[in-house]
């Protein structure tokens, strides 16, 4: 028990002086009314008995008197604001930092989870404040958010506070700092009289409830911060075996090599030994017992899934699990998905051109794409006209022709433009060199350009947000650029050229090269879609999934493993975004709206955390934030209960106990 | 019809009632004059009592001739005497008897004026007097109907502001009035000198006393809160109280005491004692109360 006291000498000398005023005035209240009454005789034989006259006797019996002694009394001890052992708050405003990521699950600590325990510490700090303190609360995984600006209402912390969740995301602080900084470290303005500051900051303590599993803080200077870091969990390091990696290798080409492998990480100082289970669609498939991880090290396992794709027919859920226990649950289950293989529908229209023919007759792009072969007359043909319409096309090559209007689809066009005026050729150039060109991009992926030799070629200009991909001396021949949601692909320059005698004269010695049925795989794959096994790239929590169903498509229904589901819309850049990805499992993703009665299958992506640092749940001693280095502290002072308030309804409760005995004069 | 007019102590109604009612007195006494009772003296009355043997010097006419004429000897026929019977009904008239709603006295004059009537109408011997006051000596002597008037007007005469000790009145009335009867003592009793002595005077005059002790309502519940100076309405003497509950409880088990010991005072001195409050309506008192206590029937 602890006071504090709230009053000054003269407070403490004015609620002294009203006991003594209270007996002085129930002494001067012997000046009694007078009342007549027939005879005092039965009074005084009454008083005899009592013996009243005494006039400590008088003041013995007067409770009505005592009770506002009591009340005065109870009152005083309010006005000494006790309350429990506790601290009070150094400092005015406080900004709690609630770390939520993935890592803050684990529950190495006495009750519950480590976020648990940042939110019984931080409401402990809560009450700890003074009533004048205000705070700011801010939860962070990889992105800050700001759960209540700056208050001093007590409640509402505690209220926002325990709504607070948990999150499977990785952890970055930057941007909580860089939120918490907001008001302590106002920005500075570039003036003609230098640097002016564009308002005073404000100190505040800046607390971190965190297991410090966040990389690094460099660029990010405290100012007016005071930080103090709460290091959650314990210190030894819990055992934790979790996956950090898990991907289906669906080398279409090497039907043996098909394996689901997955990276697994030991957290723990000591050796560990673990079962793993793989379920595909949630029936068990295989397993794997006592596979020894050493300590603080990383390895891997793999499980052959031979026989299994074969058979394939639907999208197909595949889940690893570490079936022994540990202190961090959310990475002991690793998701993975396939889906079934979908060939791309190309159309090649082209005046004869063996080329093409050659070069889509390789095993990997029959497999990939079903191909149609036209003449330059199919595009006056009104079943073209229907199919590029609806999109029936995921990619259609123009060879040395031109649509009247560009299909629903992306296209390809060589030795010629698109049609309008978007695209621009220039006049016919001789010779072109190759400058140079742009090995990043997929469709140019692994390729060996440079020696390539092309005897007449354009200058291509596109519409914005065109990528040149192979530029001669007199400027880009190759070049991609987009149109709503497709791309279209220009070639300036031809196979083989007419000549005007009539002759096909070879213009470019590129399909006699091996780049040259890579490129067309590298089109067919990028532009047509022409697919694989599509075990599709892992989502992190949080991030946003880029879905892929056929551009028929305009409207998918997603639904998560919370079961919930959510409808999304192309948007006007024609992608279909998923943003709600923030638990880690299998997410169903079923076409709505058909616009051909040909239904695609549904579709299915895997959400999984997979980061090494969450999975190393050890606590950090120390956090390097800018320049400093906050260490941990983890005493948790108790916060100051104060028991004023009950103490004056006591005192009010006092005051009406006395109101109702003089008003009924029950037992004084 | 203020309230001080002497209509307002009887009512109608009241005196209707009243007028089928008697006084009963439990000793035969004699009377100064004829009246309607019975006397132990023989005398003449149409009610026959004894025979007893001639003697000369008898009346004749009360001779039995026709006793004579069978046994050939004289008897004498005796009647019973009727007589009036005396009665005394005494209004204690001190201040402490001006309190209450209705007064004390009020009712005492009430309750005084109805048994007067009562016997009024009985033809007795009624005198009703004001204790404590110089007009005690001036009261008169009331007989037959015809004097409920001066009765009334008699009665409501009396003040409240006598300033003698009950005893002291008391023992002036037996030196006035030596006649025996019935009397009817209405006081609150209180008297700081005590009434056992005073009553004494009474019971050495071989009355048929009944004493009715009025209390106003307040007395017997006080309804007072605070830290009071009481003062007493008659010696105007001072009790400083804080009332509190324990102090009325203990009023209350004073009161009782006192009541119960002013019945057993009297009790074992062969006076009725009653004790009303002045909430009780006189009309039911006398009907029913003192019906059943004996005095009236």
């Amino acid at each position: 028990m602890s006071f504090l006291n709230a009053l000054g000498g003269w407070g403490w000398a004015a609620i002294a002086a009203v006991p003594p005023l209270i007996v002085l005035l129930y002494f001067l209240k012997l000046r009694r009314r007078p009342v007549q009454v027939p005879s005092t005789y039965l009074w005084k034989k009454a008083l005899e008995d009592m013996h009243v006259n005494s006039l400590w006797q008088r003041l013995r019996n007067n409770l009505l008197m005592f009770l506002q002694i009591l009340t005065v009394i109870i009152i005083g001890l309010a006005c000494l604001r006790p309350g429990c052992e506790g601290v009070a708050l150094e400092g005015n405003r406080f900004i709690f930092l609630v770390d939520k990521s993935a890592s803050m699950s684990a529950t190495d600590v006495e009750q519950g989870t480590r976020l648990d325990e940042a939110k019984r510490q931080i409401e402990t700090m809560i009450k700890r404040m003074k009533p004048e303190d205000s705070a700011m609360l801010i939860a962070f995984s990889n992105q800050a958010e700001v759960i209540q600006s700056y208050t001093k209402s007590k409640s509402l912390l505690q209220q926002k506070l325990k709504a607070i969740e948990p999150t499977q995301r990785s952890t970055n602080i930057e941007e909580a700092l860089v939120a918490a900084s907001g008001l302590a470290n106002p920005g500075r303005t570039l003036t003609e009289d230098g640097y002016q500051q564009l308002a005073t900051g404000k100190e505040a303590t800046l607390m971190i409830y965190s297991d410090g599993g966040f990389p690094n803080v460099d660029n990010f200077s405290m100012g007016n911060l005071k930080p103090e870091y709460h290091a959650i969990g314990s210190f030894d390091v819990p055992v934790n075996v979790g996956i950090t990696a898990f991907s289906i290798n669906d080398d279409p080409n090497v039907s043996e090599k098909r394996e689901a492998f997955a990276q697994l990480r030991n957290a723990s100082t000591t050796d560990q030994t673990v079962d793993l289970t793989l379920y595909v669609e949630d029936v068990l498939f295989d397993a794997q017992k006592s596979i020894r991880i050493p300590a603080g090290r990383t390895s891997g396992v793999s499980f052959p899934l031979t026989g299994l794709f074969e058979s394939l027919a639907k999208a197909t859920s595949i889940r690893l699990e570490i079936d022994t226990k540990d202190a961090l649950a959310q990475d002991n289950t690793a998701f993975a998905v396939v889906n079934p293989p979908r060939k791309a529908r190309l159309l090649i229209v082209t005046p004869g051109n063996d080329y093409f023919r050659l070069a889509v007759e390789t095993d990997s792009i029959q497999r990939m794409a079903a191909i149609e072969f036209q003449n330059r007359d199919y595009l006056k043909n009104p079943e073209y006209g229907r199919k590029s319409a609806l999109g029936e096309y995921d990619l259609v090559i123009y060879d040395q022709c031109q649509p009247e209007t560009m299909p629903n689809c992306n296209t390809m066009f060589v030795g010629n433009s698109p049609p309008g005026a978007d695209w621009k050729l220039g006049e016919k150039q001789y010779p072109t060199p190759i400058v140079d060109y742009l090995r990043t991009h997929p469709l140019l992926n692994s390729l060996q350009l440079t020696s390539l030799l092309i005897l007449e070629g354009r200058k291509i200009e596109g519409p914005s947000g065109t990528v040149s991909l192979l530029d001669s001396t007199y400027g880009s021949i190759m070049a991609i650029g987009p149109r709503g949601g497709f791309q279209d692909l220009v070639m300036s320059f031809g196979m083989s050229e007419l000549t005007e005698s009539g002759e096909v004269q070879v213009n470019t010695d590129w399909p006699s090269k091996l780049s040259f049925p890579l490129f067309i795989q590298n089109v067919v794959v990028g532009l047509g879609g022409g697919a694989r096994f599509l075990s599709g790239e892992n989502v992190v929590p949080g991030q946003m999934a880029r879905l892929r169903p056929p551009p028929v498509v305009t409207k998918v229904s997603v639904t998560a493993p919370t079961k919930q589901v959510t409808e999304v819309a192309r948007d006007k850049n024609n992608n279909i975004l998923y943003s709600q990805t923030e638990s880690s499992g299998v997410y169903v993703v079923d076409p709505r709206e058909f616009s051909t009665p040909e239904s695609p299958e549904r579709q299915l992506f895997a959400v999984n955390l997979f980061d090494q640092r969450e999975t190393d749940i050890a606590v950090r001693e120390a956090l390097d934030i800018g320049f400093e280095q906050i260490t941990a502290k983890t005493d948790v002072l108790p916060a100051v209960s104060e028991y004023w308030k009950w103490i004056v309804g006591l005192a009010l409760l006092v005051l009406m106990l006395e109101w109702y005995i003089y008003n009924r004069r029950v037992l004084i | 019809m203020s309230s001080n007019s002497p209509e307002m102590l009887l009512s109608p109604q009241m005196l209707a009632q009243l007028e089928r009612l008697e006084l009963v007195s439990r000793k035969i006494f004699r009377g100064r004059m004829k009246g309607e009772r019975r006397s132990r003296r023989k005398g003449q009355s149409v009610e026959f009592a004894d025979y007893r043997n001639y003697v000369p010097g008898d009346d004749l006419r009360f001779l039995d001739w026709n006793l004579y004429a069978r046994l050939d000897k004289f008897f004498l026929k005796l009647f019973l005497e009727e007589e009036d019977l005396h009665f005394y009904s005494l209004v204690d008239c001190s201040a402490s008897m001006s309190f209450g709603e209705p007064t004390k006295l009020f009712y005492a004059k009430q309750l005084a004026a109805a048994l007067g009537y009562i016997g009024l109408v009985r033809a007795d011997r009624v005198k009703i007097e004001p204790l404590g006051s110089e007009l005690a000596r001036q009261s008169p002597v009331l007989r037959g109907r015809a004097s409920l008037w001066r009765l009334l007007q008699y009665v409501n005469s009396f003040p409240a502001n006598a300033n003698l000790s009950l005893e002291q009145s008391l023992k002036s009335f037996c030196l006035r009035n030596t006649g025996k009867g019935i009397v009817v003592l209405i006081t609150d009793l209180m008297d700081k000198n005590g009434y056992d002595q005073a009553l004494r005077y009474l019971i050495a005059q071989d009355l048929d006393i009944y004493l009715i002790h009025v209390l106003s309502p307040v007395e017997i519940e006080p309804d007072l809160a605070g830290d009071l100076r009481l003062i007493d309405s008659e010696d105007s003497d001072v009790a400083e109280i804080s009332v509190s509950q324990r102090l009325i409880d203990r009023y209350r088990a004073t009161l009782a005491t006192f009541i119960e010991s002013a019945r057993e005072f009297c009790s074992r001195r062969g006076i009725v004692y009653m004790m009303t409050s002045t909430d009780r309506p006189v009309d039911r008192l006398v009907s029913r109360y003192l019906r059943q206590r004996g005095l009236v029937k």
